[in-house]
């Protein structure tokens, strides 16, 4: 909204510099923008939040700055001269959505001159920002300007049947607006028609066929109450926000209307001759009932912390038009105020006290209140998603933060965490992402082709965010409607076992055995990796029954085809709420030995297809608790040598015991039980 | 027997004493502190070996003055040969020298990203204050994300565009991804009773279109402080405390009007910085309708609550001059944090 403060002053005069009455503004709610000066004005933009419609017309912000600088406020009461003629014989005014429209007012004028306006209209819409075009449209502009009701003028001469019909438009109709432009309404939207068509879309602007122009002689002039949720609805539909549609948007004060309406005739007369038939032609029932507010002796400072003396509160409320109805001792018992007719956001107890504390200033309340100290910890999720990041940033990824809502090329493939289909948002997010994502890898793939694409130092790259899936057969982890579940995954260039052991950094350092949870890892078919490449990591916890908390593997072509990437890229999720109970698991040393460890080489051949994991299984059952370490030294096949089909598996074992050294005798008849633990659950045979 | 004269006796250990301080200072090599090592400290004919006979020649009373001068000298000696040696022993180890110059082997490390930082400072400064982190679904119904926030049914935030409301509704229930992270706050009032201090964040969604100060997707930190008699004075004192601990030294506050619709009083947060009012976010007093939402009573308790925009923080913070630029992920940028 902006002001003229030459205008502002026909309301209330001030002596303070333009620069005092902003900064009051400011304070009491009306954020200042930007000031101008304009000819011989000064142009004051401010910000007026959704609920002060009666701020977005000139006296509205006089009546603050009255009541601000403690000065009179002087509101015109216009009581133009009315000729012969009734407007309700004129014009016949019908309302068939009174649910959108409750009310619909028609003055007529007759025998105007259109032409110029004067030079001080002129002068007072170039400051507020608005172009003159005529006398008459210029009224209804300024009128609007003014108290913050719109108005339009039709040419009467160009309404067919002389009636007014407020209706619902008919799917397809079509209006072409005073911007020339013709728009195809819906059944939704609100028009005012003549007997025949569409003449203007209801509260939001007139149309092209009945505008003023220079050959108008009768005006009817409307003010009218119009719906928010329609005025906003067809505005935004048709992208054809008005200043009369933000206001409408808005309600403006009902008693407005009629005061616009009068108002608007006298200038009209004033500004372009003619004369104004007698009454108003309506049709409806204003809407808007003034509420009558309780307020409690002591609330105000209740809810502020410092008091605000009665007599205080009593002023900026009358001040701001509110009316005292009580009866009481204003001490005791609790006042009642009425609202005034403009103020239709202020219906309860607090609003009064916001009123109040507003127009007394946030500056007295004071800022040095102690609270009492309590004890906090960060919940296990945050500590889980603090511990996943800090080994990722460790060994040198950087966080990434992609889009929630992906295109469905990155969609395309199956989700690790369930879920046939993504969910789908409305409208998109950004143009063609409009897919709730099921995992964050092929954000992260994409991410790090742009990183190559730009000769980025590298791309290696994690991000810490939730997947979205329907609840399905698993539940998730809280109340949410859907299952989200919360991912760390990255992306390297580094190959599969290099990011095997991240993921396994992780799960270590989150604390998951120390927790009591085992984890397996097992090959994984999934089309978002490459198929033979992949894995899952299974969290086996307790009596729940086994769940997949990680998932790693080299991505699959595809996937790295739609992002442009030519190298291979492996990319790990881990399900962090999978995870949380490890966190807040105690940590119990465990004294290392006094004693030296011996280490022992065991060359075991076996079956080619015989996973690592089970022969590492047999072992660990067989050694027991004196197998400190059993690390893979080396893997080779050699038909001649070992016959084909088969792989020799060289593993150190070191061992040590807590009780005391271990003889050379003891450490083999440790080799001599995972030699044939071996043989017994993978046929391993012992090469000398 | 002829005796020796103290001053000259003197003199003659300082001439010594210079003349081997000297020579060893000046030597080069091993060899040459060797030699000179030999020449003054030789356990034959050294040169300090010969004045020590010379101290036998001197009177009686001057014996205890001699010895002291004798022995000075003896460790002044003593000591420069240590330090030649040392010097030498570096010099031989310097033939191997290395260009220190040239670089380290580069170690790679990550980075949080911006916002996360950002975030986890504010998480500090306000778990420091009591207020404990947490964390909701991203996926809201209207329950949350509006009614018990006191934005009713007409409301136009609720406007399907200014939303992303998902394809698949519960029964008749639209779902859409949250608006705010207020929604967190319902969730825990609901779940625990006052009294309360937790700050909710995480990612919201709103369809702006993105520029260099709007993205659809971002970040909020939301606090709320719900305790029998709290008042507007301790959220601008709460915040007051954030302030001071966020941007250093002692940082006032100032509240302008504002309008919320889950606060009452609503108001704007401006925080001084570099000697002007910067706007930090908004805030206000608990409505009570959003208190009566989730079972509270209004007469019995109040809060306070507050949100900021993490973006929009961290853009100042960091001087980001576009905030689409915390969402390109190009590590060029990510690498500077």
């Amino acid at each position: 909204m902006i002001i003229s403060l030459n205008w502002l002053a026909d309301y209330v005069q001030i002596q303070a510099p333009a620069e005092a009455l902003v900064e009051r503004l400011l304070m009491a709610g009306l954020n200042h923008e930007a000031t101008e000066t304009v000819g011989a004005d000064t142009a004051v933009e401010i910000e007026v939040t959704s609920n002060r419609p009666d701020c977005l017309g000139h006296i509205g912000v006089a009546r603050e700055v009255a009541l601000l600088f403690s000065r009179p406020l002087h509101v015109p009461d216009p009581r133009p001269l009315e000729g012969p003629g009734r407007a309700a014989e004129s014009v016949a005014v019908e309302i068939r959505s009174p649910d959108v429209c409750p009310f619909y007012s028609a003055r007529v004028i007759r025998g105007v001159r259109i032409g110029p306006s004067p030079q001080w209209l002129v002068d007072r819409l170039a400051t507020v920002g608005v172009e003159s075009v005529n006398n008459v449209v210029d009224v209804t502009n300024y009128v609007m300007l003014e108290c913050g009701q719109p108005l339009h003028a039709f040419d009467l001469a160009k309404l067919r049947g002389g009636r007014i019909v407020v209706r619902r438009a008919v799917d397809g109709e079509p209006f072409t607006a005073i911007n020339h432009k013709t728009y195809a309404l819906t059944g939704q939207m609100c028009v005012i028609a003549d007997a025949e068509r569409p003449v203007a879309l209801a509260g939001v602007m007139g149309g092209a066929d009945t505008e003023i122009s220079a050959g108008t002689a009768d005006v009817l002039l409307e003010s009218a109450q119009f719906a928010p949720l329609a005025v906003r609805a067809a505005a935004r539909g048709l992208v054809l926000q008005s200043a009369s549609s933000y206001r409408f948007e808005r309600m403006p004060d009902p008693a407005a209307v009629e005061w616009a309406s009068r108002r608007a005739a006298a200038l009209i007369l004033e500004t372009a001759g003619g004369t104004l038939e007698h009454g108003v032609a309506t049709a409806g029932t204003l809407a808007g009932a003034q509420a009558t507010v309780p307020l409690r002796p002591g609330r105000v400072a209740e809810v502020l912390g410092i008091d605000v003396p009665a007599a205080r509160q009593h002023a900026i409320l009358a001040g701001l038009g509110f009316v005292d109805t009580s009866r009481g001792d204003p001490a005791l018992e609790p006042g009642h105020w009425r609202a005034p007719t403009w103020r239709r956001d202020v219906s309860r107890e607090i609003d009064l006290v916001e009123e109040i504390t507003r127009i007394e200033g946030y500056d007295r309340v004071p800022e040095d209140r102690s609270i009492s100290a309590r004890p906090v910890e960060l919940s296990a999720r945050e500590v889980a998603i603090r511990t996943a990041s800090s080994v990722l940033v460790g060994v040198g990824f950087c966080e990434a933060m992609t889009r929630s809502v992906v295109s469905e090329t990155l969609e395309a493939s199956a989700s690790p965490w369930g879920g046939a289909a993504p969910l789908v948002v409305q409208p998109a997010l950004v143009r063609g992402a409009d897919r709730l994502r099921r995992t964050l890898l092929p954000s992260l793939v994409e991410a790090r082709a742009g990183n190559l694409a730009v000769g980025a130092p590298h791309g290696e790259l994690f991000e810490v965010a939730r997947a979205y899936v329907a609840r399905g057969g698993a539940g998730g982890t809280d109340d949410s409607p859907m299952e989200e579940p919360l991912l760390a995954a990255f992306v390297t260039g580094g190959g599969f076992f290099a990011a095997k052991g991240v993921v396994e950094a992780v799960l270590d350092r989150l604390g998951v055995r120390r927790g009591g949870g085992a984890i397996a890892c097992r090959p994984l078919d999934l089309d978002l990796f490459t198929r033979g490449r992949a894995a899952e990591f299974v969290l086996t916890h307790g009596s729940r029954p086994p769940q997949r908390v990680a998932v790693i593997g080299d991505m699959a072509p595809a996937v790295l085809a739609a992002a442009g990437i030519a190298a291979t890229v492996t990319g790990a999720e881990i399900r962090l709420d999978r995870l949380e109970f490890a966190v807040n698991a105690d940590r119990t040393l465990r004294r290392p030995s006094d004693y030296p460890a011996v280490e022992r080489d065991v060359n075991l051949v076996v079956a080619e297809t015989v996973p690592w994991a089970d022969i590492a299984a047999a072992i660990h059952a067989a050694a027991g608790p004196v197998l400190e370490q059993c690390r893979i030294v080396q893997v080779w096949q050699d038909a001649e040598r070992l016959g084909a089909g088969k792989k020799s598996v060289v593993v150190t074992l070191r061992l040590r015991s807590d009780a005391g050294t271990l003889s050379g005798d003891e450490a083999n008849r440790v080799v001599q039980t995972v030699v044939e633990a071996c043989s017994r659950a993978v046929g391993a045979t012992l090469r000398a | 027997m002829s005796t020796v004269a103290l001053d000259s006796f003197v003199a003659e250990l300082d001439r010594l004493k210079a003349d081997a301080v000297g020579t060893l200072a000046t030597a080069l090599d091993a060899d040459a502190v060797e030699r000179a090592r030999v020449e003054f400290l030789g356990a034959k004919s050294g040169r300090l070996k010969a004045i020590q006979k010379m101290l036998g020649g001197l009177a009686g009373p001057d014996k205890p003055a001699g010895g002291k001068h004798f022995n000075e000298a003896k460790e002044a000696v003593a000591t420069a040969l240590e330090a030649a040696l040392a010097r030498v022993a570096g010099a031989a180890e310097a033939v191997e020298a290395i260009d220190v110059t040239l670089p380290g082997e580069p170690v790679r490390l990550g980075h949080l990203h911006p916002i996360t930082q950002t975030i986890r400072r504010v998480q500090e400064i306000m778990g420091r204050l009591g207020f404990e982190s947490v964390d909701g679904p991203e996926i809201e119904d209207q329950w949350h994300n509006f009614d018990a926030l006191a934005i009713g049914p007409e409301h136009p935030a609720r406007d399907p565009l200014d939303n992303f409301y998902l394809a698949v509704a519960r029964g008749a229930d639209p779902l859409l991804l949250r608006s705010q992270t207020s929604t967190v706050q319902i969730r825990v009032m609901e779940r625990r009773k006052p009294p309360l201090r937790i700050v909710s964040l995480g990612r919201v969604y709103r369809p702006d279109t993105a520029d260099a100060t709007h993205y659809p997707m971002f970040h909020q930190v939301e606090g709320l402080f719900v305790e029998p008699g709290t008042t507007m004075a301790h959220l601008k004192s709460v915040l007051r405390l954030f302030a001071s601990s966020f941007l250093g030294g002692d940082v006032h506050v100032r509240f302008r009007p504002s309008f919320f619709p889950f606060t009452e009083p609503s108001v704007e947060v401006d925080m001084e910085w570099g000697g002007r009012w910067i706007e930090m976010g908004g805030a206000g007093m608990v409505d009570p309708a959003v208190l009566a939402a989730v079972g509270y009573d209004p007469d019995e308790v109040s809060g306070f609550a507050f949100g900021l925009g993490v973006e929009r923080i961290a853009a100042r913070r960091y001087g980001v001059a576009d905030i689409r630029d915390f969402y390109r992920n190009d590590v060029r940028f990510l690498e500077q944090f």
